[in-house]
This record gives structure tokens, C-alpha cells and sequence, in this order.
């Protein structure tokens, strides 16, 4: 069962989540971040759903190994398309709109046929299996796409401070989930340790994004110099 | 190049780069479950 600490970890997961919905209707910018407003949505509605099948079923029983991982699958899929809406606020100036919605299509479908292809090889269990492995694959294309999307705020010069708070804070969530993951493969004997970092990263994302939607303006502005070093 | 030909070699990049990636991590094929949630994960099946 949960001890105390993993309590406080998790009801402050879901108050932090709550929190970014509470601050962007304070705000009023619910509908200009929507996708990031969802996924926090989404995530307390998760949580709230799979802390009542825990107590309903256990933590052994079939329900909750099915309600878990689909869910957490529903979830980083949605996490996805907060990512796309990063996108679309990034490019919004160059029109190109239909082409990022296309590319994120594309690559959600190529990951859930690559998926398919890697367990129908490998498992008998394709339903169950596939939605576990698919979410885990999600998070390895998430941090590519941080990344990309990084550079491409560089290329571009973007300054505004929100969208670059938004990308830095889910850039680190998906390198800390990375590299906890990275750590738990190679080092087995440390994932009991490893495993209790993954709430704690969980919570770390929507308290900055609900600190940024609290104190940065929507319109403030960062200098070009401070994202880039630019040789002279 | 078309527009349309770079979104799908940006995506296949992608694709591959996130694939390559979590095989370089994955080296001891013990599944490891992550997991945004706070609640604890079940084992995989």
C-alpha cells in the first residue's frame, strides 16, 4: 500500500495540476493555452480514477494493471498534443499551421504502427501489451520533439517568456524521465531508488507551468541574447 | 523539397531518433515501467 510520503507526493501532484487550470482561468488564457489546460485536466481526472480502482480492486488486481496503463496511455497522448499546441504557438507567424498538425499526425501514427510491429513480434498479449509499450515510446518522442522544438525557438529567436517557460519545463521533465529510465535498465539493482523519483518529476511540471502562467505576463518578452550565445 | 516531403523526413527523424534512443537505454530488456502519475505502477503483463 501507499505509505505517507507517497500520499503527499501524490495529492500534491494532483493540487499542482489543479493549480495551472485554476490560474489560467484566473488569467483568463484558459483557451489560449487549451492543450496545456487539458492535459492538466486529464491528469487529475487520472489520477482521481485510478486512486479510486487502487482502493477499490488493490494494487494486484487485474482492473487497476488495465486502468493504469490505459489511462497513462490516454494521457501521454494528450501530453502530445499539448506539445503539438507548443508548436503551433512557436510557428504561428510562418502559417504553417496544417503542415505541424500533418507532421504530428504522422509521427503519432508511425509510433503506434512501430509499436505494433515490435510486439506482435515479441508478445501474444497485443492489446495489453501494445497500449504499455506505445505510452513508453510517447515519452522517447516527446523528449525528440522538446528538443526540436528547442532548437527551432533558437533558430527563430522567439522571445516570448511564457512559451519559452513552457518548453524549457517539459524539456526537463522528459530528460529526467529519460535519464531515470536510462538509470533503471542499466543500474536494475537501483530502481527501487530510481522509482520514487518518477512522482516527484511528475509533480516538478505542472508547478512550473502553473508559476509560470501566475507570474510571467502574457506579454513579456526575453532579450534574443539570453536564449543564444552568438559569436561575434 | 516540398513542404509536405520535409514534415514526413522530420517525423521519420523523429521517429527514428526516439526509437534509437530508447534502445540505447533499454540495454538489460527488463521492461521498466514510466509513469506520470504519483500512484504505484503495476507490473506490466
Amino acid at each position: 500500500m501507499l505509505g505517507p510520503v507517497d500520499w503527499i507526493i501524490t495529492l500534491l501532484s494532483v493540487l499542482f495540476e489543479a493549480s495551472v487550470v485554476v490560474c489560467s482561468l484566473h488569467r483568463k488564457s484558459f483557451r489560449r493555452h487549451f492543450f496545456l489546460n487539458l492535459y492538466m485536466l486529464t491528469s487529475v481526472l487520472v489520477s482521481a480514477g485510478q486512486f479510486r480502482v487502487l482502493v477499490h480492486y488493490g494494487r494486484s488486481s487485474l482492473e487497476y494493471r488495465y486502468f493504469y496503463f490505459y489511462s497513462e496511455a490516454l494521457l501521454i497522448i494528450v501530453l502530445y498534443f499539448a506539445l503539438t499546441g507548443l508548436y503551433l504557438k512557436v510557428f504561428e507567424e510562418m502559417r504553417v499551421e496544417r503542415y505541424v498538425r500533418l507532421g504530428a499526425v504522422l509521427l503519432l501514427a508511425g509510433t503506434a504502427c512501430f509499436t505494433y510491429a515490435v510486439v506482435s513480434q515479441s508478445s501474444h498479449r497485443m492489446l495489453t501489451y501494445f497500449v504499455f509499450e506505445l505510452s513508453q515510446n510517447l515519452y522517447f518522442v516527446g523528449l525528440v520533439l522538446t528538443y526540436a522544438l528547442w532548437g527551432a525557438i533558437l533558430k527563430l529567436k522567439e522571445t516570448r517568456a511564457l512559451v519559452v517557460q513552457f518548453v524549457l519545463s517539459l524539456g526537463v521533465y522528459f530528460s529526467a524521465f529519460a535519464a531515470s529510465y536510462a538509470m533503471s535498465n542499466l543500474r536494475p539493482d537501483l530502481y527501487s531508488y530510481v522509482y520514487r523519483l518518477f512522482p516527484i518529476i511528475g509533480c516538478l511540471l505542472p508547478l512550473a507551468w502553473a508559476y509560470a502562467i501566475w507570474r510571467v505576463p502574457e506579454d513579456a518578452r526575453l532579450a534574443p541574447a539570453r536564449l543564444a550565445v552568438v559569436p561575434r | 523539397m516540398s513542404r509536405k516531403l520535409t514534415v514526413v523526413l522530420f517525423a521519420m527523424l523523429v521517429l527514428a531518433g526516439a526509437m534509437g534512443l530508447k534502445t540505447a537505454v533499454s540495454a538489460s530488456g527488463k521492461p521498466t515501467v514510466v509513469t506520470a502519475t504519483g500512484l504505484p505502477a503495476p507490473t506490466p503483463w
